[in-house]
């Protein structure tokens, strides 16, 4: 669990967490670990030819996607289709891919996983003649990954000690508001969000320009922490340990709702990222993979997945279905994406290991 | 070969077989690895040379670990000296506080030292309530804090071969060098000290190695800017891909364990450290 988390991986863990079990909790706390035992042995590898298996991080994510999507997916095509929340790293898609020995035909991974394993060639393409990329918001429908939900890194704080609504720029303004400030242990989103800090507009961003991003950084590292799960983020900004943090949104709802509005977070200067379905590289099913992502654009599951996880729908056909109340949470509303930069996956395709091991060599140093 | 010889080989062939086939051909494939990723040859290995990354991964792991296995040993020397000098019924009482730990998740001890060393966290709540300070302490997030979190995962691992050691000092001896006119300091420095350095460096040894490889509890108490080897690693292998990279720094990693063992092995003789003598 120590271990840098993905948006999806830490979904998971809310979910898990929500139910409030010990055993629930205990396992949100392996997640990380726990997984690696069981990759392997992961279903579907002997089963029927047309079964997909898609492979998630656990947690109550598996029942809300068997409810958003399984359910749909085997009501229209008569096909099967199965959940392992064994989590799909980087690093186990790699060693399945590689041994021949793939298990998986959907895996919900992001620009971290399409970045660093398409290149690489573990992952089959999407095939956007089975796959319709008008279901999909413009700019999220990419080579090697088709974005499956939208979330965001906002910036969030403590109005006991900040009374104001802050930019981000006073996030590097350590005179008008002293304190340690909580960023995560990884480029994407914080690169984003440093520049726009420092005056970079929101549709100017792309190529990034890393060095001024990470002298911006660098200025304030003595008063920063950094973040590795969603977990983490979030009882940092609880407990005090920082006035404001950059985390993902759904931990800021988690927060208000916590601490009462005490912590609370904006949209206003966030970065929407968007949430991938990959298809790992002769995966079992072939092309059926394809064909239940198809079946998963149809807006009702994406919506069920809002109001279940927090996931902002794929699917621009969705918005009239969210329901008024689950706007204000809901990334991909209108007024919410008006607000927020976009990440641009080409530039990440290119960059992303070489910057991450700046970043991650900037802040260790 | 003896017939009893070929039982005993037959008796241990299974557990030989069995390190064998989970222990040394995974670790021989990560050797491979390392010399084959991503092309043939050692060009991960020049990067121990020009990687300032690497480098400075590693000096900031030697230079916890240099620090948390010193801190370690003084203060598992003076719990092992009173242990070994306390009355049977102490001893088993001080023992069972020096195992508790030992059974407790690594997880749930950093987490209880979050707690305890936070910003508003025991610590510095107690010390601004008696007015020592007007601010709250770095306590952790940093490496002060991984320090701390090391050396309580590390106490029973060095007090236990310590303890050990002093244990099987004849008490006569010391009685000898009193009766021959040495004060209490002499007699320690002279006397006890030395006999008891097997078992200083076994345990300094024991408790360095594994605070080579730690993982957890630098990535809880750290704040994320003290990333050690083992972090490191799993970085390369699970997030970017870097497989080449990873397994050569896995493979220095036991290279360099190797060495120290062979370098104190011309020194003491291990067997003797770790009780098969």
């Amino acid at each position: 669990m120590t271990r840098l988390q993905t948006f999806a991986e830490d979904r998971a863990e809310i979910m898990g967490l929500r139910r409030r079990t010990v055993l629930k909790g205990g396992a949100a706390l392996g997640v990380g670990t726990l997984a690696v035992g069981a990759a392997g042995f992961g279903g579907g590898a002997q089963a029927a030819p047309k079964e997909v298996v898609v492979a998630n991080w656990g947690g109550d994510a598996v029942k809300a996607m068997t409810e958003a999507f399984v359910v749909p997916y085997e009501k229209a095509t008569g096909g099967k289709m199965v959940i392992d929340g064994s989590g799909p790293s980087n690093g186990k898609i790699k060693t399945m891919v590689l041994a021949k020995n793939v298990t998986w035909d959907l895996v919900d991974s992001g620009l971290a996983g399409t970045g660093e394993l398409g290149p690489a060639g573990l992952l089959e393409e999407i095939d956007y003649s089975i796959v319709d990329k008008s279901k999909v918001t413009p700019g999220f429908a990419y080579k090697y990954g088709v974005c499956n939900y939208m979330f965001s890194t906002v910036q969030a704080w403590d109005t006991s000690r900040i009374k104001e609504k802050p930019t981000l720029a006073d996030f590097f303004d350590l005179k008008k508001y002293p304190g340690k400030r909580l960023m995560r242990k990884d480029s994407q989103a914080m690169l984003e969000l440093a520049l726009m800090a420092d005056g970079v507009p929101a549709d100017k961003l792309y190529p990034l320009d890393v060095p001024r991003a990470l002298k911006k950084i660098a200025g304030i590292k003595k008063d920063l922490l950094f973040w590795g799960t969603g977990a983490e983020s979030q009882s940092m900004l609880r407990e005090g340990e920082v006035v404001m943090g950059w985390l993902w949104h759904t931990r800021g709802v988690l927060l208000q709702k916590d601490t009462n509005k005490k912590i609370t977070f904006t949209f206003d200067g966030g970065l929407l990222q968007p949430g991938l379905w990959a298809v790992p590289k002769g995966n079992p099913a072939g092309k059926q993979a394809m064909v239940a992502i198809a079946a998963m654009q149809a807006p009702e599951g994406q919506v069920k997945l809002l109001a279940a996880m927090g996931n902002g729908p794929a699917n621009p056909a969705a918005a009239p279905l969210v329901p008024p109340e689950l706007n204000a949470i809901n990334p991909g509303a209108p007024e919410n994406v008006k607000v927020q930069a976009k990440i641009d996956a080409d530039w990440y395709q290119a960059n992303y290991a070489k910057v991450r091991q700046q970043f991650l060599d900037m802040i260790a140093s | 070969m003896t017939a009893d010889r070929r039982t005993s080989w037959i008796m241990i062939a299974p557990a030989l077989v069995l390190v064998a086939v989970l222990f040394f051909a995974p670790l021989a494939r990560v050797l491979v690895i390392s010399v084959t990723e991503p092309s043939f040859g050692l060009g991960n290995y020049a990067m121990l040379f020009t990687s300032a990354s690497i480098q400075r991964t590693l000096l900031t792991t030697l230079r916890i670990c240099v620090f948390t296995t010193a801190i370690t040993l003084v203060l598992a020397y003076l719990v092992a000296y009173v242990l070994t000098h306390a009355r049977p019924a102490a001893q088993r009482l001080m023992l069972l506080g020096v195992l508790l730990p030992l059974w407790m998740s690594v997880l749930v001890r950093a987490f209880a030292w979050v707690t305890l060393l936070r910003r508003e966290g025991l610590f510095n709540k107690a010390l601004e309530a008696l007015g020592l300070i007007d601010h709250p302490l770095s306590l952790m997030w940093n490496e002060t804090g991984v320090t701390i979190g090391m050396v309580h995962y590390m106490l029973p691992l060095g007090i236990l071969p310590l303890w050990a050691a002093m244990r099987d000092i004849d008490g006569r001896v010391l009685a000898a060098a009193r009766g021959l006119g040495a004060g209490p300091v002499r007699t320690f420095l002279r006397v006890f000290l030395p006999l008891s350095l097997p078992g200083v460096i076994g345990s300094g040894l024991l408790v360095f190695i594994f605070s080579l490889g730690f993982f957890i509890t630098p990535a809880i108490l750290g704040g994320g800017k003290t990333i050690m080897v083992a972090e490191y690693i799993d970085t390369q292998i699970q997030e970017s891909l870097r497989w080449g990279v990873g397994t050569m720094i896995a493979s220095t990693l036991i290279a360099a364990i190797f060495l120290l063992m062979f370098v104190l092995g011309r020194i003491v003789d291990l067997r003797t450290l770790f009780g098969a003598k």
